[in-house]
């Protein structure tokens, strides 16, 4: 038993994009990142493995340099760390088929991921992994603890703070929370080093990823915003309320 | 914008992934604490009591030093470690480099058994903080000729005299204080509250603000026996400390050079004069060119010594050089920098001004600049030329 985290690693957000040749161009990335909702994911697993729920177990798809956030979380106290490899791009449906397998394969009842990620914002990990897995579903939690045999999860409603129980299986994805994060420390950074890391290939968990029913066409940079506007003394009063009530539409 | 470290011979490829990601830990903890309250520091003149603790949390002090509880890392993670602590100021390195270089590393070399389980664990935690006393007000440049005396009364030991210029003084816990012992230099553990122990905190620096200096006053202080350190006697006790300050400086200057260097390139893109980026012309690129090549020696010379750090190959006077051409350079690059910022450079809403002042320090602590020449020239020459008595 123990909790699965689903790390994606993304271009950090604070990283200059630039395309070419219809493509993000991923050598010009100079930062790459755990995503920040998993990272509140993973903070949550951590407590509750503290409290006694168990291993975390770490999990990411991606190319061989996706391994780095696995170190990452080894750092801050992931136990064990499984790299599903895959060098090539993958639709969401074929990630949530590989992911799935590698929870099986880590036989955890309960996974944590972010809610979306930074880079592709699709949000469908989650709730894709708990339709093929059939677990139950918690989205965009702040808190998850452990509850009698299940656990008790907080989630902003539509009218407040909503508070949950569910029972095991389930996935939940994380929203952003006041949740302090913990940082790594050398010892923490010395361990992760030793810890090994399980790659598995889609073979090995015997899922079919040939057959992509979507494909990206092309990536391109958001237009240019339009230059700001300036205006200068009591005269341009009227102007400035006309323009914030009918281009802006803030007031 | 994310901080993108100058690199531009990628000494990043021939780190390991431990030295990367404990450098990553410190930058971003760097990033995240100290740069949005730095400039309150300075002005308040303090050294935030979090900064400490988060310190002692991420593990770093002390960094290359085994066993009772210190990191054990390499030299490089701990040029490293002290490149980001000093890319964010370089009164934020001197707490580092104190505690570990020159506080815990003679404790560790010549302390006995006793003495290292009781000081070291807790120093590399952060929780007991420590410094280090050989400058004295008349002995700067020549603490061989030190003043303050202990005396061996049989029971305890009576230390009389004052030093100067103890970066941590006043928050210290402990203190290893260089006297001397019938005419011998010897290194002995000062406990806070030992009576006739006393550090005043000196007050109205222009430079490393945000760092405590403390005077050090001894006016008939007893210490029990067993605070000497048994297994050093002369300068060498202090100089081998004082070794392992100035490599980690070699590194640090980097950092601060990198923060000056990053905020003119910025600024020098986005500052219009004439209609075109001041960065376009040709008098501002040639300075950022400057910038980029002297602090990319800086960086491989600092790496170089590292190396040679972790194989044990190296000598003192290489360690002079690196200390004293990459404080240089940095305070080169500080004052080139302000310069590309133009009256903007002045203000607190830049880092450069505050790293030039702060390097005028670093330049004269840990063996001033001329000194390091006449290190060198020594070692040219055979010849020293520290004192006249020849």
């Amino acid at each position: 038993m123990g909790v699965a985290v689903l790390l994606k690693q993304v271009p950090d957000t604070t990283a200059k994009i630039s395309v070419s040749g219809g493509r993000v161009d991923e050598s010009s990335i100079a930062k790459w990142s755990i995503s920040p909702y998993d990272e509140y994911a993973l903070e949550n697993a951590i407590k509750m493995s503290e409290s006694g729920f168990g291993d975390v177990v770490a999990i990411t798809c991606g190319p061989a340099r996706a391994s780095k956030c696995l170190t990452e979380a080894a750092a801050v106290g992931a136990d064990r760390l499984i790299h599903v490899v895959a060098e090539s791009t993958l639709d969401s449906i074929q990630v949530q088929a590989l992911l799935s397998a590698a929870v099986k394969s880590a036989q955890c009842e309960v996974v944590m991921c972010g809610k979306q990620a930074a880079d592709t914002n699709s949000g469908s990990t989650g709730p894709g992994l708990a339709s093929i897995l059939d677990f139950s579903f918690v989205g965009a939690v702040t808190e998850v603890s452990m509850e009698g045999g299940g656990f008790a999860a907080t989630r902003l409603g539509p009218s407040g703070l909503e508070q949950i129980e569910v029972g095991s299986p389930c996935v939940f994805t994380f929203d952003k929370a006041d949740t302090e994060l913990r940082r790594p420390n050398v010892r923490g950074i010395m361990m992760a080093k030793k810890k090994p890391i399980e790659n598995l290939s889609a073979n090995d968990l015997e899922v079919e990823t040939s057959n992509s029913r979507v494909s990206v066409e092309s990536h391109s940079s958001p237009p240019e915003k339009p230059p700001g506007q300036k205006f200068v003394g009591v005269e341009s009063i009227a102007e400035v309320v006309s323009k914030l009530r009918e281009e802006a539409n803030v007031i | 914008m994310a901080y993108e470290a100058l690199d531009f011979y990628d000494i990043d490829s021939l780190l390991t992934e431990e030295e990367r990601m404990v450098r990553d830990m410190v930058r971003d903890w760097v990033e995240e604490r100290v740069l949005p309250n730095i400039e309150d520091a300075c002005r308040d003149g303090v050294f935030p009591d979090q900064w400490r603790a988060e310190i002692g949390e991420m593990g770093i002090l002390g960094a290359p030093l085994k066993g009772y509880g210190c990191p054990g890392l390499s030299y490089i993670a701990y040029g490293l470690i002290c490149q980001e602590l000093e890319r964010g100021d370089s009164g934020v390195r001197s707490f580092a480099s104190v505690q570990g270089s020159l506080a815990m590393y003679p404790i560790w070399d010549f302390g006995t058994e006793e003495q290292k389980e009781k000081y070291l664990p807790d120093m590399a935690r952060g929780e007991l903080v420590g410094c280090f006393g050989l400058t004295e007000p008349d002995y700067g440049s020549n603490p061989g000729d030190m003043i303050t005396r202990a005396e061996d009364k049989g029971d305890y030991f009576l230390l009389n005299g004052a030093k100067m210029w103890i970066t941590n003084g006043t928050i210290a816990d402990i203190a290893v204080v260089w006297a001397k012992l019938e005419d011998e230099i010897r290194g002995f553990i000062v406990e806070k509250g030992d009576e006739g122990f006393s550090a005043p905190e000196m007050k109205g620096k222009h430079s490393l603000k945000a760092s405590v200096t403390s005077e050090l006053v001894f006016q008939d202080c007893q210490i029990p026996k067993d605070r000497i350190l048994p297994d050093v006697k002369g300068l060498r006790g202090p100089f081998s400390c004082l070794n392992n300050a100035r490599y980690g400086i070699s590194w640090g200057a980097v950092g601060a050079a990198q923060s000056c260097f990053n905020s003119a390139r910025e600024y020098a893109l986005s500052r219009i004069q004439f209609g075109h980026p001041i960065a376009s012309f040709q008098l501002v690129q040639n300075k950022l060119s400057w910038m980029l090549r002297e602090i990319t020696k800086g960086q491989l010379l600092a790496y170089h010594i590292g190396k040679k750090k972790d194989d044990e190959s190296w000598i003192p006077e290489q360690i002079s050089l690196a200390k004293m051409n990459n404080v240089d350079m940095a305070l080169e690059i500080a004052r080139m920098s302000r310069d590309i910022h133009g009256a903007n450079g002045i203000l607190d809403e830049y880092p450069v001004m505050r790293h030039m002042a702060n390097l005028e320090s670093v330049k004269t602590y840990e063996g001033t600049h001329d000194i390091h020449n006449l290190i060198l020239g020594r070692h040219i020459t055979g010849i020293q030329s520290f004192t006249r008595e020849l």
